[in-house]
């Protein structure tokens, strides 16, 4: 009976070595960032393991009753926005970047502050301005007369708005990015040729900008897949929206993993696409280069500029932003300001402080990894680590809960669990901007470091991290932003009794208490307005 | 490494007892009802007895949902909801202990769970408000009336993933019958031309512009507008109160002491003050319900409890039947 179970434990062992020689070849580097995707993906596992649960004949009933309606409203959608977006987002960054102008430097904050508004507040702002008794109401009676009905945001039209306000600025950032550095010799060379303005804008420009492009709309689209507060606002049904009606209408938790996985899978899908068209993109650029000069505007363009970088401004940020103020003056002179309010603030800064510096952190070995070694599994890693972004949070907080609860039950009950969940689901945030510096780290001077005697702790510190901070500073401030505005995860797994400003936000909107959601709405973009400085500084020093 | 290993252990309970709200000595309500609903009476509470009360505010289904993955981890000692069927469905998944019966039995027997897992604290009515000005909805006197085709247009409901037009609906398919639902709920999507109002608020506002005529809420929304506007010219119709009416709808607010609360002590003072004239009082007048304790008048503004009909649906059958209210709702497509 002792020879088989020898065996067996010989068997085991020689497992036990072949895991350590692999882990041992991985490197340090491999090592941690498989640690952190497999942390990265505990929510998935939580999800699988749910839609495991659901018979075949309830999938056939989901896929048959919900899914082709759930699919063509999600993607139309995405393209929607997404074209909005680009519209949006390169026309704005071709104008501030090839034009000299006054006023360029606020043109490129108000072009960048939209961010700072969550997409429940656009939403929920734009629906009450265009009341009968709203101010997009009035002045559309008092144009069209009362004849003409209001138009309303309850359609895909809206939604579409609605969250093309909210994201372009995300295009707008990294096409102005790519423009300030794109190089002007390709373009005289066209133009020499005979080609006209228009024809070296598709055929030269375009094409240069197209990795830019890609990033950023990968950025929108991941955005729209995982919105929740604009669709939920507006009724429009995407699958984020029927996930949460799932669980909270019927506490079908089953279908509700089962729809995940299928957002899960769809999103997979479009960012190995997306990997595809950039990866067959790269242009490097030579050191000497010279780049292009913003040429001086006339006056007649100055006002034709400022009309249209105005109208943009006008709706994606100064007129929700006069709508707060106005609100929030009135509930500060009826003093429902106190301390309580600035506890919220206090405790919105803290998560998104917290959550973006660990997920940096975080981030860093799956990112440096990826942009090291180009294998099939540095490819996985980095792939699988960006799901938690489209995981919807409620579904996210309770896979979250119950993995702590069954397993670490000790770190249940504080701010770990919902710094987890932030993490998981911001992770591909950090880890993508922080590979898009990292690509401009040329592996020559890593050598060069080495070669001069820098063990590797201290060529990071001294070489690589030095180098590659200003995209780190983008990275934790795009963390920092959407923690600040993460509504659904943090509504489930905050500590009890500790609100956020969105939290507040949609606390008081729910029971239509807009006199209270507003000095929220407003405190969170004046707290994201320090985060927003640190990106256009970082962004003004590399540029010079 | 060594090194790096403490700090990120010093570094985690350090985050850890950032945010424990001093949590230990205080009572905590999962809360799916409004903030400022439930603010006067804790703290009137507080002042009375010295216990702390935390609240933790989210949708009803939201903590629900985390009450059962938080099993004996929750730090929920109360759990405080809007509707019935939350509250059954909490009872139906084992989350609640049931409260002892003395400390309940003041309250009617159809206002709380069979067990006394949950117990209810104050009533709402499903009614109509309708335009003073207009002609055409002098007549109007049943929910029913909402799908007749004269009204193409002219109707103001919320949308169907609201919890009160679930609740309602699901009363309606017992106290009328399914297929009667079936028709109505045609006739409103008919009619409402698939414009509709993700606020009650915004159902009133709309009836007392005169942008439609006639709208389903829930009754304190109708005094809610009239606080703010009171020459607003709108009237409540109570619907469904002749002979062969099914009466109104009627939903709960009530409250149920978590299964792994280890405050139990605690936890019933607070309901014994819920439950007492006083504590009754203050939890339905902030916003204009009706106390759930029978004896205990209701705010001098709405139309007394035994003025009407209310149709006879047990509140259990919020939960039992919603998934069927809610499939029929899919079914059809509502907005």
């Amino acid at each position: 009976m002792s020879t088989p179970l020898a065996s067996h434990a010989g068997t085991e062992l020689n497992i036990m070595q072949r895991l350590l020689n692999n882990i041992r070849q991985l490197g340090s580097l491999g090592f941690f960032s498989v640690l952190v995707v497999l942390i990265a993906i505990i929510p998935l596992l939580f999800i699988i393991q749910n839609s495991l649960q659901l018979s075949a004949e309830k999938w056939l009933g989901l896929w048959s009753a919900r899914l082709p309606e759930l699919l063509w409203n999600t993607l139309s959608l995405a393209t929607l926005v997404a074209l909005g977006c680009l519209f949006l987002g390169v026309s704005s960054a071709w104008l501030i970047t090839r034009r000299d102008f006054k006023g360029k430097k606020l043109a490129t904050w108000l072009m960048v502050l939209p961010l700072a508004i969550p997409t429940y507040v656009f939403a929920h702002i734009y629906t009450v301005m265009l009341d009968s008794d709203g101010w997009l109401g009035q002045a559309w009676t008092n144009v069209f007369g009362s004849q003409v009905a209001i138009p309303d945001l309850y359609n895909i039209g809206g939604v579409t708005l609605v969250l093309s306000l909210a994201g372009f600025s995300y295009v707008f950032l990294l096409v102005k990015g790519a423009m300030l550095h794109s190089n002007r010799t390709l373009e005289e060379a066209a133009r020499i040729q005979g080609a006209s303005p228009a024809r070296v804008f598709w055929r030269i420009n375009l094409p240069l900008l197209r990795p830019a492009i890609a990033a950023s709309l990968a950025l929108v689209v991941l955005h729209v897949l995982s919105d929740f507060g604009a669709v939920s606002m507006l009724r429009y049904q995407t699958f984020t929206l029927s996930i949460y009606m799932q669980m909270s209408g019927r506490f079908d938790y089953q279908a509700a993993a089962g729809l995940s996985l299928v957002l899960v899978l769809l999103s997979l899908t479009f960012l190995v696409v997306e990997r595809f068209f950039r990866k067959r993109q790269r242009y490097y650029s030579s050191a000497q280069s010279s780049l292009i000069q913003p040429s001086q505007a006339s006056a007649w363009q100055q006002v034709l500029i400022w009309s249209w970088l105005g109208i943009i401004a006008l709706f994606a940020f100064i007129l929700p932003l006069a709508w707060m103020i106005s609100w929030s003056w009135a509930s500060w002179t009826e003093a429902l300001i106190g301390a309580e309010f600035w506890g919220y603030v206090k405790n919105s800064m803290t998560v998104a402080f917290l959550a973006a510096t660990l997920a940096l952190v975080c981030a860093f070995p799956v990112a440096f990894y990826h942009s090291r070694k180009h294998s099939v599994l540095s490819n996985s890693l980095f792939n699988l680590s960006t799901v938690g972004f489209v995981i919807p949070g409620p579904v996210i907080a309770l896979g979250v809960i119950t993995f702590l609860t069954t397993q670490l039950p000790l770190l249940y009950g504080g701010l770990i669990a919902l710094l987890f969940a932030l993490i998981v689901r911001f992770l591909p945030l950090a880890s993508q901007a922080q590979e898009a510096a990292m690509q401009q780290l040329t592996p020559s001077i890593e050598q060069a470091g080495r070669i001069l005697g820098a063990g590797p702790i201290e060529n990071l510190r001294r070489v690589i991290l030095p180098m590659i901070s200003g995209g780190m500073a983008s990275a934790w401030v795009l963390v920092f932003i959407d923690v600040m505005k993460e509504l659904p995860a943090t509504l489930i797994l905050r500590p009890t009794g500790f609100d956020t400003l969105p939290v507040r936000i949609w606390i008081e909107a729910s029971e239509e208490m807009l006199e209270l959601a507003a000095p929220a709405a407003l405190m969170l973009v004046v707290g994201t307005l320090p985060a927003i400085w640190l990106m256009m500084r970082s962004d003004a020093r590399a540029n010079n | 490494m060594k090194f790096f290993s403490r700090l990120s252990v010093v570094l985690l309970l350090l985050i850890q007892s950032m945010a424990a709200v001093a949590a230990n000595d205080a009572l905590v309500i999962y809360s799916g009802r409004s903030d400022k609903f439930v603010k006067p009476v804790i703290k009137t509470f507080t002042e009375k007895t010295g216990i702390k009360v935390i609240l933790h505010s989210a949708k009803s289904t939201a903590l629900l949902n985390k009450l059962r993955v938080e099993g004996d981890r929750t730090e929920a000692d109360l759990f405080l909801s809007n509707d019935a069927g939350s509250l059954q469905a909490g009872t139906e998944q084992n989350l609640f202990q049931p409260i002892p019966d003395e400390l309940v039995s003041v309250i009617d027997q159809n206002l709380r769970a069979k067990d006394n897992t949950w117990v209810g604290l104050s009533a709402r009515a499903r009614v109509l408000v309708v335009n003073t000005n207009k002609k055409n909805v002098q007549d109007v006197d049943s929910v029913f009336d909402l799908a007749d085709p004269r009204f193409k247009g002219r109707i103001a409901v919320t949308h169907s993933g609201n919890g009160s037009f679930i609740a309602g609906a699901t009363v309606y398919m017992r106290a009328a019958d399914k297929y009667r639902v079936q028709r109505w709920l045609k006739g409103l999507k008919e009619n409402s031309g698939g414009k509709v109002f993700n606020k009650h608020s915004k159902v009133v506002k709309a009836v007392a512009s005169g942008k439609k005529d006639v709208g389903l809420i829930n009754h304190y929304y109708f005094y809610r507008h009239l606080v703010k506007y009171p020459n607003a010219p709108i009237r409540l119709v109570l619907p469904d109160q002749d002979d062969k009416g099914m009466g109104i709808a009627w939903n709960v607010a009530g409250i149920a002491v978590s299964k792994h609360s280890k405050k139990r002590a605690q936890a019933e003072k607070l309901i014994a003050f819920l439950v007492s004239e006083q504590g009754q009082k203050m939890f339905a007048e902030t916003n204009r319900e009706y106390p759930a304790r029978t004896g205990v008048p209701a705010h001098s503004d709405i139309p007394p409890l035994n003025s009407y009909k209310t149709a006879n649906v047990p509140m259990i059958d919020l939960f039992k039947y919603r998934s069927d209210t809610i499939e029929l709702i899919e079914k059809l497509g509502m907005p």
